[in-house]
């Protein structure tokens, strides 16, 4: 986080960057390997830490905790109906945190995934809603795409104030996320929403830009499939690829990315770009595949619960699928405890500051060294 | 605007300008000791709550308050032994509070009354007009006809200013946040000083959050703070990290929010939601403008170790 980190130093001779580079990723590699078991004992433990936290919470709140998670599992796991309903929510979670954990590698705090997410949204209602007659077959692939570029916009525009202007891009995201929620609000109540509703949202999308959905019967599309390849992707791009090994040089030293002629700004604004399009197409899959519409605030929340995926999975992009799940059925069977036990569902929240908390906490005192 | 407006503009923008003071004060104590405020918002937040519930059950303004600040001080502490003890990333635990206390205040504000959130509505503080003072044309309204916690903010740029800048616990303090290794040879303990640095800072911002709920509106609602303790955190930025500059800075986003109120009322072509962008906005054009080479403090966001 110091000022310091695009590099000054002129870029040194490629042939000895490259075999230092080598040399490094042998040894950087070599211990990789032997670290996965200590992430999931780590991501174990504070999840169950801040269960058990939250079990006092209940308790206080004047319910039995039991009685409580059991309703929990049962709204997670319950039925068909249920895994679809969680596996619909983690989709976005899984979308936004694996782009997340790329920025967090090259040390980006890029929290901005609430407003790629609705400026993606609002992105992929314009295709829906204006071109979906003509354009036929590929009215969803259109639609996003333009979500993509919606959400790595609008990063991309934070990235720039960022690198040219030197403001933090906790600060500049973070504020950016306020102004893309008005963003929605402002479509709906302008050009994009539906007249006479009572409710601040969009006409029904026509049906050719349904997501498809993947089970029969159930309400799940295919954004996971979607979300999984995202995640299969950004590892490949992590661990086999230049931009990815610049990526973990970044986080690891960025002296050492300086020495080696990484450039900071070049490997930022793409990282967030990145991560952005990802937002971007997490917005767009929900408004194609869960709502139908563009509806206000469809966004809220889903930046923050990007973040603790990333955490949550030591920000190792295949370790998002499992933290992205776990958060969505987490929130599937709490919606389902405070209507069955009465006890409400913003202990999802809590869980999750918690759960985050005790990761940071972890990692700072390198019970988990952060592996490059 | 005429005469008459422009004073109830300043005065309000000094009005909407308090809760950010002191939160912003409170993220300033804590950034010059080395440590970023980013769990400004979730520590005023914590302290709105924490005052609104308090006044709900006991209609006093002096418990709520002292329950407010106290609320603060314990988001404060998470922040504290997490990044000072645990040494964990500011930023990111700074938003693991934020998100906790989200979760926090809107689970206790149901569950706490089995179930149903209550309907609040406290009596909000009312102007406390200085005698004489009050009735100086103009500068009388804007300055002197302002609800308590307003005054207390004002004074406690004060204080804090000469707590820096002429006290010895204050150049402790600065010497923590500049070199921590050269102020833990000098024999203090930066790791207890920034612990310290924070709670105090989050009473602060809690008392911000109870100028929210207690003196602003009177009641508490899920996720009120809405971003202001992001701007608290611009104005420190805007501020160089100086009490009276930071103060400024204050004065400036509350009277971009002032502005915002009443250019709602003038029935511009514009929508609504377009003018409720302009604080976010303006903060960004602010930072933006001021650039890189603001004076951080040397040591912010670094873990202080032993050896």
């Amino acid at each position: 986080m110091s000022e310091d980190r695009s590099p000054r130093v002129n870029e040194v001779d490629a042939s000895d960057g490259g075999a230092m580079a080598t040399a490094t990723r042998h040894a950087l590699e070599a211990l990789a390997a032997a670290d996965w078991l200590r992430a999931v004992v780590l991501a174990s433990a504070a999840v169950a830490l801040a269960l058990g936290l939250t079990a006092v919470l209940i308790a206080i709140s004047g319910k039995d905790p039991v009685v409580a998670y059991a309703a929990l599992v049962r709204g997670a796991i319950g039925s068909l109906d249920r895994i679809a309903f969680a596996l619909n929510k983690s989709t976005p979670y899984i979308l936004g945190g694996v782009g997340v954990a790329l920025c967090f590698r090259a040390r980006v705090i890029n929290i901005g995934a609430e407003g790629q997410i609705a400026v993606g949204g609002i992105a992929a209602t314009w295709v829906a809603l204006n071109i979906a007659a003509s354009l036929g077959v590929i009215v969803i692939p259109a639609a996003i795409v333009a979500a993509a570029l919606g959400g790595a916009g609008w990063a991309a525009f934070a990235a720039a104030i960022r690198l040219t202007r030197g403001v933090h891009e906790v600060l500049c995201t973070l504020l950016l996320n306020f102004v893309g929620l008005l963003l929605v609000s402002e479509a709906l109540h302008g050009s994009m929403g539906e007249p006479g509703a009572g409710f601040p949202q969009s006409p029904l999308f026509m049906r050719a830009a349904w997501l498809p959905n993947l089970v029969t019967g159930t309400d799940l599309h295919i954004g996971i499939l979607i979300a999984v390849l995202a995640v299969v992707a950004c590892h490949l791009l992590l661990w086999r690829t230049t931009f990815g090994f610049r990526l973990r040089v970044l986080g690891a030293s960025p002296a050492a990315a300086a020495y080696a002629g990484v450039s900071f700004p070049r490997c930022a604004f793409a990282v967030m770009a990145l991560a952005g399009g990802l937002a971007g197409i997490a917005g767009g899959i929900e408004v194609l595949g869960v709502h139908y519409r563009l509806i206000e605030g469809f966004s809220l929340g889903f930046g923050f619960n990007a973040v603790a995926v990333a955490l949550l999975a030591s920000i190792n992009p295949i370790a998002v699928l499992p933290a992205g799940l776990f958060l969505g059925f987490l929130e599937a069977g709490a919606l389902a405890m405070q209507r069955e036990v009465g006890v409400p569902s913003s202990l999802v929240f809590v869980i999750q500051g918690l759960m985050m908390v005790f990761v940071l906490c972890a990692i700072g005192i390198g019970i988990r060294q952060q592996r490059v | 605007m005429d005469g008459a407006a422009i004073v109830e503009f300043l005065a309000a923008s000094i009005r909407i300008a308090t809760p950010l003071l002191f939160g912003a004060l409170g993220g300033l104590l804590s950034e010059r000791a080395g440590t970023f405020a980013v769990g400004i918002e979730g520590m005023m937040l914590a302290g709105a709550f924490g005052g609104a519930v308090t006044m709900l059950l006991t209609a006093d303004t002096g418990t709520g308050l002292a329950v407010s600040a106290g609320s603060g001080a314990a988001a404060g502490l998470v922040v504290a032994v997490a990044t000072a003890k645990f040494r964990a990333d500011h930023m990111v635990t700074g938003l693991a509070l934020n998100i906790l206390v989200v979760g926090l205040t809107s689970f206790l504000l149901r569950g706490l009354f089995g179930g149903q959130a209550p309907v609040i509505q406290l009596p909000t503080l009312k102007a406390l007009p200085i005698p004489y003072l009050a009735d100086l044309p103009g500068i009388g309204r804007v300055l002197f006809h302002q609800p308590a916690l307003t005054y207390a903010a004002l004074a406690l740029t004060l204080a804090i200013w000469v707590l820096l800048a002429k006290t010895r616990t204050g150049l402790m303090l600065r010497a923590v946040g500049e070199n921590p290794e050269a102020a833990f040879t000098a024999g203090s303990n930066p790791v207890r000083v920034r612990m310290a640095a924070i709670v105090a800072g989050g009473a602060l911002a809690g008392l911000g959050g109870a100028v929210l709920s207690l003196q602003e509106v009177g009641t508490f609602t899920d996720g009120m703070t809405n971003g202001r303790g992001f701007i608290a955190l611009a104005a420190i930025i805007v501020g160089r990290w100086m009490p009276f500059p930071t103060l400024l800075g204050c004065l400036l986003f509350g009277g971009v929010a002032a502005l915002e109120l009443r250019v709602q009322g003038w029935d511009l072509p514009v929508s609504s939601y377009i003018i409720q962008m302009t604080p976010y906005l303006a903060a960004l054009a602010v930072l933006a403008g001021i650039g890189r080479g603001a004076r951080l403090p040397a040591a912010i966001g670094t873990a202080f170790t032993r050896n």
